[in-house]
């Protein structure tokens, strides 16, 4: 009987044999990483320190360990799995550059690091050429810290996986990880209570993509450049602080897209310099408080399927249109909201503008039908347009309305702003200099010296 | 025959003194600049000093306004220096040069003394922006520049047409020049989107982007902006202008030449007409 059993568990830890959809189990020898004798060699708790160098072939790490990399040792997958396979608790796992070969197979999960136990972490660590950087299947308490993952560059979305994976997994803590290339950046799965901190992610479809995942939060992170920052989806109790959604400008792109999202509270954000600045559908009681949305074609894309959902006090900057209303109607409630096309005085001195802002116009009708009108968004034309329409409002559009918008932009000190390489030599003081003296000697010499010769 | 090179220059040079002599330039040049200061300072403010992209959103503003006051600037201007008035008009277009040579001569002169008040405006524009948030990207000011001073030509040769097809009567110059400006920057603007809501939608974004690229002033925002922005200036309005013409380079040179033609199309007809008026 008992040798039946270890049959057994050798066949489940067989990689010739794997059972489906099971987990990768140890390499075979001929995949195994020169430091599985290290490992296999180690008592639980050991430090085993890996000096610079490149290691071929697959890790598999099924006792408590600490493993160091010192000057950053390459560990060079075998292309045929998970480069390095963590099966225990409390391992931590730090400095180390994993390199997947573009191998494996997305239906078994192929990642640079796949971690099914809690209480592991990973630190430090560069994962490239992988189709999963990190992978956390069933595994809470998992910390991933301050670590690269540049995925596969020149692949289609769909033929990669994300940067960080996280599936079933409570408690976790993303923290100032740079994620570019992959399918989304951190993609987290059915796994409640975790914290994301302080990430980069972009050139990537989305930067965040959270599912069925209630009660998480989000705070200080970058993402940019992705067909959607952030996509919330099916999940409850998101809290989200201080990030930036900025630069998705794609054809359909979004800063920020909640769909079936409940009970959401967003503050201080920076949502900048998208095609579309924040999406709703489908979503209920979210709260959204002085965030600054600017730069978007639109500012704000709501479905009527959305309900009590409230925007207080943000700054809304700069948009080529406040709102594409997706249905007849919106329940959404406009509160001290700063829009900065508004442009009605506050004669009376409280901080809210006299006249209530409105959100449709006649040109967002017009333009709702057709994508060319925006040519003329810049218009005179358009500006007229919305005078005649307040003094004689005979076409009464949709009504969306902040009743009380404020007249000055607020300051908003906890949204972070864009750092941007500014370049203010002296040089470049030069152009407007060289114009002024252009400009200036062309209109003093016609007033003196050319009037005298001339005369 | 002699070159008309030297008339053309002589006029030229006559009619700079002339304009920067009169104080409607001096207005207009204090007017242009203190506008140009004011949006550059308020640039930063407005984009809520998040650091996204200001310069481009101060350009966008100063776009509007050379769109704006620019081709009022150049049609009153023009009007009031090439119209034929009697007196000064009879004695220069009784000298023995052709009388195209004169106009084309104080044309030129009346461009460069606009110009000049533009190119102060936005120096000192330009040097507000640097010490607040740098200028990234030295053609995207120079794109500004540039339709500042084509958009000057070209209503500077509209007028012209106004002036030469009215001599003698000013008033009636500057009271179509005002027409044509309103035409230009509004009423164009609004009946294309009228006609566009009527039509079907594929026919529809035929005529609007037709249009942005017939009208001498939406041709020059959409190429500034364009130039300025990339297709972030439209949002998905860019792309389906992009995808009509067939690309970047092929807009910018449709927007060029369609600029051109308002160029030469009303100093060619002025020409005609001034050669026929009685003067």
């Amino acid at each position: 009987m008992p040798t039946a059993l270890l049959l057994a568990a050798a066949l489940l830890q067989d990689p010739a044999a794997p059972s489906s959809g099971g987990l990768e189990g140890r390499p075979p020898a001929d995949q195994a990483s020169p430091i599985q004798l290290l490992i296999d060699r180690a008592a639980p708790g050991d430090r085993i320190e890996v000096p610079a160098g490149t290691y071929a072939g697959d890790v598999f790490i099924d006792r408590p360990l600490t493993l160091i990399g010192l000057g950053r040792p390459t560990l060079l997958g075998s292309g045929h799995g998970s480069v390095v396979r963590i099966r225990a608790a409390d391992v931590v796992i730090e400095g180390f550059a994993i390199d997947g070969r573009s191998g494996g197979d997305l239906g078994r999960d192929s990642s640079g690091i796949h971690i099914s136990a809690p209480r592991v972490t990973v630190r430090a660590c560069q994962v490239r050429q992988s189709l999963f950087g990190v992978y956390l299947y069933a595994a809470d308490d998992v910390t991933v810290e301050d670590s690269e993952i540049t995925g596969i560059p020149d692949r289609d979305p769909g033929e990669v996986g994300s940067g960080i994976h996280v599936w079933n997994s409570h408690r976790f803590s993303l923290q100032r990880n740079r994620i570019t290339g992959v399918r989304d950046g951190m993609y987290i799965q059915s796994s409640s209570h975790g914290v994301v901190q302080g990430n980069r992610a972009g050139q990537l479809r989305y930067g965040l993509h959270y599912m069925y995942s209630d009660d998480n939060r989000f705070e200080d992170n970058v993402f940019e450049d992705g067909a959607a920052g952030a996509a919330l989806m099916y999940s409850r109790r998101l809290v989200f602080r201080r990030n930036q959604f900025i630069h998705n400008r794609g054809f359909a792109s979004v800063g920020l897209l909640l769909k079936h999202c409940d009970d959401v509270m967003a503050e201080d954000n920076l949502i900048g310099d998208n095609a579309r600045g924040v999406f709703l559908d489908g979503s209920y009681r979210n709260q959204f408080r002085g965030n600054v949305i600017a730069m978007s074609d639109v500012a704000l894309v709501i479905y009527q399927s959305n309900g009590d959902n409230v925007f207080a006090g943000n700054a809304f900057v700069g948009n080529l249109s406040p709102l594409s209303l997706v249905g007849k109607r919106t329940d959404t409630r406009f509160d001290r909201n700063y829009w900065s096309d508004h442009g009605e005085p506050d004669l009376d001195g409280d901080g809210l503008a006299d006249r209530p802002y409105r959100l449709t116009s006649i040109f967002d009708h017009v333009r709702g039908n057709l994508t060319a009108a925006d040519l003329f968004s810049h218009s005179l034309a358009v500006a007229a347009l919305g005078a005649a329409e307040r003094a004689f409002p005979v076409l009464d559009p949709i009504p969306v309305v902040d009743p009380q918008p404020l007249a000055r932009p607020p300051a908003l000190t906890a949204v972070p702003t864009e750092r941007t390489a500014e370049f203010r030599s002296a040089a470049s003081l030069g152009p407007p200099l060289l114009l002024l003296l252009v400009g200036g000697g062309l209109l003093a010499a016609g007033g003196r010296s050319w009037a005298r010769s001339a005369a | 025959m002699t070159s008309i090179w030297p008339v053309l220059w002589l006029c030229a040079r006559h009619e700079l003194v002339l304009a920067v002599r009169s104080r409607w330039l001096q207005l207009f040049a204090v007017v242009f600049a203190a506008l140009a200061l004011a949006i550059a300072g308020a640039g930063y403010v407005l984009s809520g000093g998040h650091g996204l992209q200001d310069f481009s959103r101060t350009a966008v503003s100063l776009v509007q306004v050379v769109l704006l006051l620019v081709p009022l600037a150049a049609l009153v201007f023009g009007g009031l220096a090439l119209t034929p008035e009697r007196g000064a008009a009879e004695l220069l277009y009784s000298q023995p040069v052709s009388r195209g040579a004169i106009l084309l001569g104080r044309m030129l002169g009346v461009w460069m003394a606009l110009s000049a008040a533009e190119l102060v405006g936005f120096g000192a524009a330009g040097l507000v922006m640097q010490s607040q948030s740098g200028i990234d990207g030295w053609w995207r000011y120079g794109a500004l520049i540039g339709t500042a001073v084509a958009i000057t030509g070209v209503f500077l040769a509209i007028a012209a047409l106004l002036a030469s097809g009215n001599a003698g009567r000013r008033t009636r110059v500057l009271a179509t020049a005002l027409v044509v400006w309103f035409v230009a920057v509004v009423v164009f603007d609004i009946a294309a989107l009228g006609a566009a809501s009527l039509l079907r939608s594929g026919s529809a974004s035929r005529l609007l982007i037709a249009a942005t690229l017939v009208n001498p002033v939406d041709a020059a925002r959409t190429g500034a902006l364009l130039a300025i922005e990339g297709t972030a200036a439209f949002g998905g309005a860019s792309l389906a202008l992009l995808r009509f013409t067939g690309g970047p380079a092929t807009t910018a040179g449709l927007v060029v030449l369609s600029l051109l033609a308002w160029l030469v199309a009303p100093l060619v007809l002025a020409v005609r007409a001034l050669s026929r008026a009685d003067i």
